[in-house]
């Protein structure tokens, strides 16, 4: 067992801190305060390949995979930055059309994944469907040459930045089971029929979410990726990735708040020795600190089980974990680097409190803290099924 | 005109980390992993930008370290010079800035470049005296602190920094500039880069490799060797001048005791 890192895998960690290092949480919070985009950081990681490292090389993009994109989130996380469309366009969406896209399809969009120029949103989550994939309302029907898309999503993270999304729909039911056949295809956003309203949340981000209406939305055949109700199974490919990215960008958030927590620590004073001397603090930020690196460890391994093909259901659970532990981690390091800086802690200027909405969602979504613990429960531990 | 160039690159301890001397030789450890020194970033991006003005020439990198180090060198690479001659050898431990340079003509000499390009110091020796030693023992002119660097024919341009503004100097190749930090922005190697530097070449070489014996380089050949080593002063606490309507004329007088004003 060996867990140094490979030359490059350290090249590619120092190169992407560098660069965020210039950005920096001030930049990411002005863009988000100001309703902008992180643009000039996206794009000059993108120029340089970053976003694009797990895009097959055939296409332009680094060949490697899902532990070097986990590199890159955690570094920008870390540098305050953490950008929510990374958990979706290169490791749902790239992931997904990478394996199950036709030649075409690739070609089409792979090479300016690789580039990050294209944004694909991802939409599963529906009002009536969240933790349960089954229910999904939305359907695409088949009508001669084009597929016809009805329903309604919510939540759909970058839907006005994207160029067009990856839709989970309905193109059929299971007789025995009753359980929807799903299919997927990826829509351009700009597509007659598509309306979007945004949904205000509490997190300070450059990314917006939206409600998404399909209404009679007119899809190219040639729109659906591989096969015809295949699109659970194809789902599934993409969300090992989704919730070993979401725990990458978690650990970079506990890091940069353990960061800042000890650095006041060591500095501030308020009875003569730094506050950091006092294990009441100390402790905390500690546990903090092993709780964060047990997390990047399992997030480490599940990309690495993902990565090597390891059996899917080893893959499948390690990214459980680790989206679980670096969720928990990540918000516990965040509360207590607020609780370090006494007032301070709350202030705009020290960049902590701000971050509380993006930590917190990280127990949410993109798959709730309980939907882990259930399937914990029932596939790691053999208890029965609850729901 | 292809243009090879040859920067000379320190691989260094992380400035960031802390520090220690070791307490018999009285100069750094280097024990751990070295990095690239910043100051050579914009070296090797000048050398990039250069050879690709000239159309197919090529950067060699040439670096001494001890423990065949590569992790600066792998850097560099990943910004996009073609290929590396490192010289490390248990030799020259304790070597000084000539003994430094005799190596560095040496191994410069084999890359036969058109130009050579150093910082105008390293981060952690600083002397500023390596490359004008270089460039004596190669045989060439040497220009220093260049903000800027353009090549036409056989002469190279540059614009020299001085205290009161820069001197434009006309210099023939092959030559050794030492460029300052300003010179161009250094890129960040890109992905690819990062993923390419791997199968670069990197030509190890001892000092028997550059016909040198222990006689000219390391502890053997230095002329200069650390006798002491002192702390320096620690830096008194500033004086604060509270404002109670006085306080320009405080702060003029103690201007005026400095001989500031
Ligand atoms: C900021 C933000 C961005 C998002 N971005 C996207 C996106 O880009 N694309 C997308 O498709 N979705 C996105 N989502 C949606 C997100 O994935 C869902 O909100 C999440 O999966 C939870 O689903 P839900 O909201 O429907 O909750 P529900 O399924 O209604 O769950 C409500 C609560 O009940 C609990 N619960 C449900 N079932 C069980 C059970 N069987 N046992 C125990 N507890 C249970 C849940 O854990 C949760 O606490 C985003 C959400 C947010 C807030
Ligand atoms: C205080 C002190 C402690 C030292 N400790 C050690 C030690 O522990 N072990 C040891 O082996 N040597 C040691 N040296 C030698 C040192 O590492 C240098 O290689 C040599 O003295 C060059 O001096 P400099 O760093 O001042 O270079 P400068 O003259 O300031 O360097 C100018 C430029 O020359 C080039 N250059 C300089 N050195 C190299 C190099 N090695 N490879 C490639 N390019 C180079 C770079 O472009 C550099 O920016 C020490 C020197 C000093 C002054």
């Amino acid at each position: 067992m060996d867990f140094r890192p490979t030359e490059e895998q350290q090249m590619l960690r120092d190169a992407v801190a560098s660069i965020a290092g210039r950005y920096g949480h001030g930049y990411y919070v002005e863009r988000a305060r100001a309703g902008q985009k992180a643009d000039e950081l996206w794009n000059e990681l993108g120029q340089a390949g970053y976003l694009g490292v797990n895009v097959p090389e055939a296409y332009g993009g680094g060949g490697m995979g899902i532990s070097e994109l986990a590199i890159v989130v955690e570094e920008l996380a870390h540098a305050g930055c953490p950008l929510l469309l990374l958990v979706v366009s290169p490791a749902i969406c790239a992931t997904i059309i990478a394996r199950f896209g036709s030649e075409a399809q690739k070609e089409r969009w792979l090479p300016r994944f690789a580039t990050a120029e294209l944004k694909m949103a991802f939409a599963i989550t529906e009002p009536d469907a969240g933790s349960n994939s089954h229910l999904i309302s939305t359907t695409a029907s088949r009508d001669g040459d084009v597929y016809r898309l009805n329903g309604t999503k919510y939540y759909i993270s970058g839907c006005d930045e994207a160029e067009a999304v990856l839709v989970v729909t309905r193109t059929g039911t299971d007789p025995d089971t009753g359980r929807g056949r799903l299919s997927l295809f990826v829509v351009d956003l700009d597509t007659p029929g598509i309306e979007m309203t945004l949904i205000p949340v509490e997190i300070v981000a450059p990314e917006k979410q939206f409600t998404l209406f399909f209404d009679d939305v007119v899809v190219p055949a040639d729109r659906l990726l591989g096969v015809e109700g295949d699109g659970l199974r194809q789902v599934f490919f993409g969300l090992n990735p989704e919730r070993i990215i979401t725990a990458a960008t978690a650990s970079g958030i506990g890091r940069y708040a353990l960061d800042k927590a000890s650095a006041y620590a060591r500095d501030r004073s308020v009875w003569g020795a730094p506050i950091g001397t006092h294990q009441g603090l100390s402790h905390p930020l500690a546990k903090a600190k092993v709780d964060v690196e047990l997390a990047r460890l399992m997030c480490a391994k599940a990309a690495w089980a993902y990565d090597s093909g390891a059996d899917a259901g080893q893959a499948g659970e390690a990214a459980n974990m680790a989206k679980y532990a670096a969720a928990e981690a990540a918000l516990a390091a965040l509360d207590q680097a607020i609780q370090t800086h006494g007032g301070n802690g709350l202030s705009s200027e020290y960049g902590l409190a701000d971050l509380w909405g993006m930590a917190r969602l990280m127990r949410t979504a993109p798959v709730s803290r309980e939907m882990i613990l259930n399937f914990v429960a029932q596939h790691s531990l053999g208890l029965p099924r609850s729901y | 005109m292809d243009m090879n160039v040859v920067v000379c690159v320190k691989q260094i301890p992380d400035p960031t980390a802390p520090q220690a001397l070791d307490p018999a030789t009285g100069t750094l450890v280097r024990d751990g992993k070295l990095i690239l020194d910043d100051s050579d970033a914009y070296g090797v991006e000048m050398g990039l930008q250069l050879a690709e003005q000239s159309g197919g020439g090529e950067v060699t990198l040439v670096s001494m370290a001890p423990n065949a180090e590569t992790s600066g060198l792998r850097t560099a690479l990943a910004m996009g010079a073609a290929k590396a001659i490192l010289v490390s050898d248990p030799l020259l431990a304790g070597s000084d800035a000539l003994s430094t340079a005799k190596v560095l003509a040496k191994a410069i000499a084999r890359a036969n470049p058109d130009l050579v390009i150093a910082a105008t110091e390293s981060t952690d020796g600083y002397t500023g005296t390596t490359p004008v030693q270089v460039a004596e023992l190669l045989g060439m002119p040497s220009v220093t602190f260049a903000k800027k660097v353009t090549v036409q024919g056989p002469a190279v341009h540059v614009e020299r920094q001085t205290e009161a503004g820069f001197d434009e100097v006309e210099c023939p190749l092959p030559a050794v500039v030492t460029v300052t930090a300003g010179v161009v922005e250094p890129r960040y190697p890109s992905f690819k880069g990062i993923m390419a530097a791997k199968s670069k070449p990197v030509d190890q070489l001892s000092i028997a490799d550059l016909g040198l014996t222990a006689g000219e380089v390391g502890a053997g050949g230095a002329r200069q060797q650390v006798v002491d080593v002192s702390a320096a002063d620690e830096r008194k606490a500033g004086e604060v001048v509270v404002d109670e309507g006085d306080a320009h004329e405080r702060v003029v007088a103690f201007l005026e005791q400095l001989k500031i004003v």
